[in-house]
């Protein structure tokens, strides 16, 4: 687990393969049991860190404006990360599924218990961060974010998304 | 556990200031960054003020992205503010085509980076306006040269729009043109070698190069007489 600074806050990523509970863990986290809150990401959709920090500091900007679109803090940042302006289709893709085994999960200004408490939520093996873009399915992040084979000869993919993540309230 | 250590700089250095905006340097998440802050005018009606800034902001912002879709290169945009009327982006490391080229003559310019500056460019217009963008105010210190690639990324689309008619496209390009008469008259004929690249790159060369000689014959305003 890593944990980044993100203007006066921190956000703390974990990425997990082979996770076996992910429906356990959805069921709980939309009866809004999960303890602590903590957003799950489906990873396959995340082929670097930043795209997910740019989201996060979308999301605590909107936080301090009490301006969340969404019920909770976590959520807004599955929400932000899609790109996108569809809440549920949002959270249906860039969250977890059922059968998700793939997964990076994120919290906001973690304490030192939370961390030990999420390690014994999910079951599933922790890998380095550094797998994300080998892990990563291109096709799929292609076709979410509507990225043109012309744009990839000019950019990477992580760019593309951070340029939706930011745009998305523009157009 | 690791803790990535960025500094907590976020603090903002004025690089320029114009009629529109001022331009700082930043950090954003670690990353050197530009910030743009379209400023208000006290001389409009508060209202209209912010009803303007903030159309023009989104507008910038999704030019900026669409551009990008077209496979023409513009600073990566990190976050765009409604509140603060600000854009903050990829901070491109390299100089402007602008200082390039007046340093040729001097010692260090050849004439093949010439050639590919000028390929470069009218490549990445001929995209643009392919897509039915304009970029509405293509001088040479709107285009960087990026360290490391010697790729050509375009910046300031705070002029922007979407449109189809070679008449714009047209006037587009006649402000380039202009621009480097007046500016690199001593790098040779580069609008030339930029408009063979255009018509390499767009399709509707044709029509929009027809146009430009009709342009260059009254200027960039239309006269609306008779």
């Amino acid at each position: 687990m890593k944990v980044f600074d993100i203007d006066e806050n921190t956000l703390s990523l974990s990425l997990y393969s082979e996770v076996t509970n992910s429906k356990e863990l959805l069921d709980s986290m939309q009866a809004g049991k999960l303890e602590p809150e903590v957003a799950l990401l489906n990873a396959s959709l995340i082929p670097d860190v930043f795209p997910v920090l740019a989201a996060a500091h979308k999301t605590l900007r909107a936080k301090a404006r009490e301006s969340l679109t969404t019920r909770s803090l976590h959520s807004e940042l599955v929400y932000n990360y899609s790109g996108s302006k569809h809440i549920s289709e949002s959270l249906k893709r860039c969250g977890i599924s059922d059968n998700s085994t793939y997964i990076l999960a994120a919290w906001f200004d973690a304490a030192p218990d939370d961390i030990k408490a999420i390690g014994n939520i999910i079951a599933g093996k922790e890998i380095d961060l550094e797998e994300l873009k080998g892990r990563a399915n291109t096709a799929q992040i292609q076709k979410h974010y509507k990225i043109s084979v012309l744009e990839l000869e000019m950019g990477s993919l992580a760019d593309a998304i951070t340029c939706r993540i930011a745009a998305r309230d523009a157009l | 556990m690791e803790v990535e250590a960025h500094g907590k700089d976020t603090s903002l250095v004025l690089l320029k200031q114009g009629a529109e905006a001022r331009v700082f340097t930043s950090t954003f998440i670690g990353r050197k960054s530009i910030v743009k802050e379209r400023f208000s005018k006290k001389y409009r009606h508060p209202t209209l003020d912010s009803k303007l800034t903030l159309k023009r902001l989104n507008a910038e912002a999704r030019c900026m992205t669409k551009a990008r879709r077209l496979g023409v290169s513009t600073p990566v945009l990190y976050s765009v503010d409604p509140i603060l009327h600000t854009l903050t982006f990829e901070y491109v490391e390299g100089p402007a085509v602008k200082e390039i080229l007046l340093e040729f003559g001097g010692s260090r310019v050849s004439e093949e980076r010439l050639d590919d500056i000028a390929a470069q460019i009218g490549d990445a217009i001929g995209k643009l306006h392919d897509g039915g963008l304009i970029h509405g105010d293509l001088t040479t210190s709107n285009m960087l040269i990026r360290d490391g690639t010697n790729k050509l990324v375009l910046i300031d689309f705070g002029l922007s729009f979407t449109s189809a008619l070679p008449e714009d496209k047209a006037v587009d390009l006649y402000v380039l043109e202009r621009a480097l008469l007046s500016m690199h008259s001593s790098c040779g004929n580069m609008i030339d070698r930029v408009l063979a690249a255009y018509r390499k790159s767009s399709k509707q060369w044709c029509s929009t190069l027809n146009k430009l000689a009709q342009v260059r014959q009254r200027g960039r305003k239309r006269t609306m007489v008779g």
